[in-house]
């Protein structure tokens, strides 16, 4: 009896398609820049003082009416 | 790099003490000491009556800072005048210099023992750790750190107090200035520019 090797043999490929694509997504989600929010905690954290920050931009935005 | 100032809107201030009990509420200040206060002139004169908003003004070239004797005044960065309640010792010279009576000193004891000097820290803390209980506890909340603006400044409900970085309070006041069409009522602006220099002027007719 011949053995079914094409068929193994395709079926091997298309795996190898999903594991590297998942592989691929992951690589993406992981090396995405952070969202502003996100970027503004941190700089808070590590800051010490002023900083033009939403809430100030929105104070000085009120103070012109 | 910004540098804090306040501004006193006179033309704006309807005198609701809404700075004082922001400040007051937000640093939980002790019984007895006025960070901030509202001091009204010409009071009851029609047309003439103008209230202002007073505490300490983070002097560019403060006064307290120069006379202190255990030299426990700094300033930050962002220009803010703060002192080191550790280093105190109460002694009053600050009052004495500050021409807005900023400093406050809280009773201490019997005799009229003084404590160590309180006054306005524009929202920014101390010298310990920010956002830390001690902080808190010495010098009232952090709001700089907190990356916002003075708890007055931010509830004043007409924005006759001004605070933030000087740029912008300039800019925001000189586009006020010009919109009303006539000279700056700012308090100070006479000393600091002489008289009869005062912005947002318009032109003389037929000039």
């Amino acid at each position: 009896m011949e053995k079914p090797t094409r068929r193994l043999s395709r079926r091997n490929f298309i795996r190898s398609l999903g594991a590297g694509g998942a592989a691929a997504a992951a690589a993406l989600v992981a090396n995405r820049p952070g969202k502003d929010s996100t970027t503004e905690n941190a700089a808070a954290r590590n800051s010490r003082g002023y900083r033009e920050s939403a809430h100030v931009r929105n104070y000085y935005r009120t103070a012109k009416v | 790099m910004a540098r804090m100032k306040f501004l006193v809107d006179a033309e704006r201030c309807i005198e609701c003490n809404g700075c004082v009990t922001a400040c007051k509420n937000e640093n939980e200040v002790p019984w007895g000491v006025n960070r901030r206060r509202v001091v009204t002139v010409n009071d009851g004169v029609v047309g003439a009556e103008k209230s202002i908003s007073v505490a300490c003004m983070h002097c560019s070239d403060a006064p307290c800072m120069a006379v202190c004797p255990v030299d426990c005044f700094y300033r930050t960065e962002d220009g803010v005048v703060l002192h080191d309640k550790d280093l105190c010792i109460g002694c009053g010279y600050c009052f004495y210099a500050c021409p807005f009576g900023a400093p406050q000193f809280p009773q201490a004891g019997a005799f009229g023992l003084r404590g160590k000097m309180d006054k306005c820290t524009f929202c920014a803390g101390g010298p310990e750790k920010d956002r830390s209980e001690s902080e808190f506890k010495k010098y009232g909340r952090n709001r700089l750190a907190e990356g916002k603006l003075p708890a007055c400044a931010e509830m004043c409900s007409t924005k006759a107090l001004l605070g933030g970085d000087g740029d912008v309070v300039a800019d925001i006041y000189r586009e006020r200035v010009v919109r009303r069409g006539k000279g700056s009522e700012v308090w100070g602006w006479g000393t600091a520019y002489g008289p009869g220099k005062a912005g947002g002027q318009p032109p003389a007719k037929g000039a």
